[in-house]
């Protein structure tokens, strides 16, 4: 499903490079639920944004479902975020001005789904992650939990097969990261993949395996948990 | 989507009122101005060649004068002079004129009961009404029977018929001029006319036949005569003609410019429609420029707005947006603002022109009108100024990086 080979990323300030990863191989198979850890730095979320396809590696290539998606355009990744990939963020980036309903809407309007078809997948969303009476409020209006789960439903709206989460449960208490990782579990159940970064063993444990990040390069693969 | 996009931009106006407000004000000021401007510089175009056409269309007026060059062995400083029988030999003999009308000026005393006024008498031929447009509002102009029997008849301006009969009806009342009884036939409507070229305006004039005029004063030689060309695009062709004509006839040079002094008003209507079309291109350009400085505030907040907002574009671009939709939403938004502050300032243009006391101010700058014309014109202007001030706020939008943007 995913398979990065001898892939890097380096950054460049000014004249200084910074090493971001470095030839990392690895292979997702479809159905998994991994947790990528690792300590601050050492190229978790440059990893996710890569298989996210909201960065591209320096060198390398990279297969999504036996694709090369390396030298693709801008507007040809964006087309795959819209279908293939569902990103979750720690901080939920949604929308301030914006209701959950429209929310959970926005990655159908840049795909020219029909008003109809759109109502019924929302509707469908907000229903899965029990949040049917709060479709008219905004972000501000609803807790940590609740706008993370507007997230998830935005996630997957366009039905991608692939989930990507970058700290979930960062910014919920014990309680709320509780029920969203249910939800993730009830996801890979569906048969969907699911790589998730985390700091917290105690969230590693949902997953299937670890994948361990140190200095841009793989320190460790398939841990299971 | 489209019904989001609007959403959206009504969210952005009402959050910000005071700075929508300027924004709008902007271009609001300049599409009103774009339009104030066009519709008097039209309007007083209209109006200065209504004024112009009021002294005949399209015609030729030619003044027999002195000679300044030699001619045959005859010398320089010679006056030359064309009585009223050369001028239907003239037309016979001349292609290219419609209508042919000798002219005899002076000033004369008029009296009717109590009231006299020392006025312009003009003795001319029955043409002279539709080379002049001098069109009778009651009763007729001097006709050929007129002429042929030198009768004593006369048509009178719209002003000196009122000045002379303070409201009575003066067609066939009789009025004196130098002590001779003359019955009214006609008088003229009002007429807009801003200079005469000889004697004051027609509307303060007496009209007799020629032939009358040259009895009772005893004149030989004719001021001027009018000529109307067939076509006033040949008029210059016509001109030349009849100089030929006359210097072999009464023996000048028809190079000579001063033996007939000729003021041809279709070159001069040419004339003035070039400086009137520059003059509205002028206005036109003045109006652009302050709607530029509109546009450059629109353009100048959207890049704020585009800062501002750089999360949302971050988040559109994860889930999925192409830079050309984010391009065309910060496109879009630019020339709504400014469709709106232009809707805004053609409607407050529309209204001010609606309440101008026009009909008082019409004599100096006509009635400024919003024609098709202004509004075609002050469209595209907008939709120049909509491009230009859109199209930087939206290429900064499209450029940003989703994940420079999801981290701020």
């Amino acid at each position: 499903m995913i398979e990065f080979r001898n892939i890097s990323k380096v950054y460049k300030m000014g004249e200084v490079e910074f090493v971001a990863l470095k030839g990392v191989f690895i292979t997702v198979q479809k159905g998994d639920f991994i947790s990528i850890m690792g300590p601050s730095g050492s190229g978790k979320s440059t990893l996710m944004n890569i298989i996210g396809c909201l960065d591209t590696p320096s060198e390398g290539s990279y297969y999504l479902e036996g694709k090369n998606v390396s030298g693709l355009t801008f507007d040809q990744l964006s087309t795959i975020r819209n279908r293939k990939v569902g990103f979750v963020f720690q901080n939920f980036n949604l929308l301030p001005y914006a209701s959950a309903y429209e929310n959970i809407e926005l990655p159908m309007l840049f795909n020219g789904k029909k008003g109809a078809e759109r109502k019924a997948r929302v509707d469908e969303l907000l229903e899965m992650v029990g949040l049917a009476p709060w479709a008219k409020h905004r972000p501000t209006e609803m807790s940590g939990g609740q706008q993370q789960r507007v997230a998830i439903a935005r996630a997957l709206a366009m039905d991608p097969p692939i989930i990507l989460a970058d700290e979930p449960t960062g910014n919920l208490d014990s309680k709320s990261g509780h029920e969203i990782m249910e939800i993730f579990s009830q996801l890979w159940k569906g048969g969907r993949t699911i790589l998730m970064v985390t700091h917290d063993p105690a969230i590693a444990a949902f997953s299937k395996s670890t994948i361990r990040l140190l200095d841009g390069a793989v320190q460790a693969n398939g841990i299971p948990n | 989507m489209i019904l989001a996009f609007f959403r959206n931009l009504f969210r952005d106006l009402v959050r910000q009122p005071l700075r929508t407000f300027l924004t709008l004000s902007g271009v609001t000021w300049g599409t009103f101005a774009v339009i104030l401007l066009l519709a008097f510089g039209t309007g007083i175009g209209k109006q200065q060649m209504k004024q112009f056409r009021g002294m005949g269309q399209s015609i030729i007026l030619v003044f027999p004068g002195q000679t300044t060059m030699t001619y045959n062995g005859l010398p320089k400083g010679r006056r030359i002079q064309v009585t009223p029988d050369e001028l239907p030999l003239l037309q016979a003999r001349l292609p290219g004129i419609r209508a042919l009308s000798p002219e005899f000026i002076s000033s004369r005393n008029i009296r009717h009961g109590r009231e006299q006024l020392l006025n312009t008498v003009r003795g001319v031929d029955v043409p002279f009404e539709r080379i002049r447009n001098t069109i009778p509002g009651q009763g007729r102009f001097i006709n050929e029977y007129d002429v042929e029997q030198h009768r004593r008849n006369c048509f009178l301006g719209a002003t000196i018929a009122k000045n002379l009969f303070k409201g009575m009806e003066p067609v066939g009342k009789q009025v004196m001029i130098e002590g001779v009884p003359f019955t009214v036939v006609g008088v003229m409507i009002e007429k807009d006319q801003n200079s005469n070229y000889n004697g004051m305006r027609d509307t303060h004039c007496a009209f007799i036949p020629w032939t009358t005029y040259m009895t009772l004063y005893g004149v030989k030689y004719v001021q001027n005569f009018i000529v109307q060309p067939s076509d006033p695009a040949l008029s210059k062709q016509t001109i030349a003609a009849l100089r030929n004509y006359f210097g072999e006839r009464l023996g000048f040079n028809p190079l000579d410019k001063d033996a007939l002094f000729v003021w041809d008003f279709s070159d001069f209507e040419r004339q003035f429609n070039v400086f009137f079309t520059a003059f509205n291109i002028f206005l036109g350009i003045i109006g652009s420029f302050t709607l530029l400085v509109g546009g450059v505030g629109v353009a100048s907040i959207m890049l704020v707005v585009v800062e501002e907002r750089i999360r949302e574009i971050g988040i559109k671009l994860a889930v999925g947006a192409k830079r050309r939709a984010i391009m065309w939403q910060f496109f879009a938004e630019a020339n709504c603002i400014i469709l709106i502050g232009g809707t805004i300032g053609f409607l407050l243009a529309a209204l001010l022109l609606a309440l101008l006391p026009a009909k008082q101010l019409e004599e100096y700058i006509g009635i400024p009108k919003l024609n098709p014309l202004v509004g075609i014109v002050t469209v595209l202007i907008l939709l120049a100024i909509g491009t230009i001030s859109g199209l930087t706020p939206a290429r900064r939008a499209a450029a940003t990086d989703p994940i420079v943007a999801l981290r701020k």
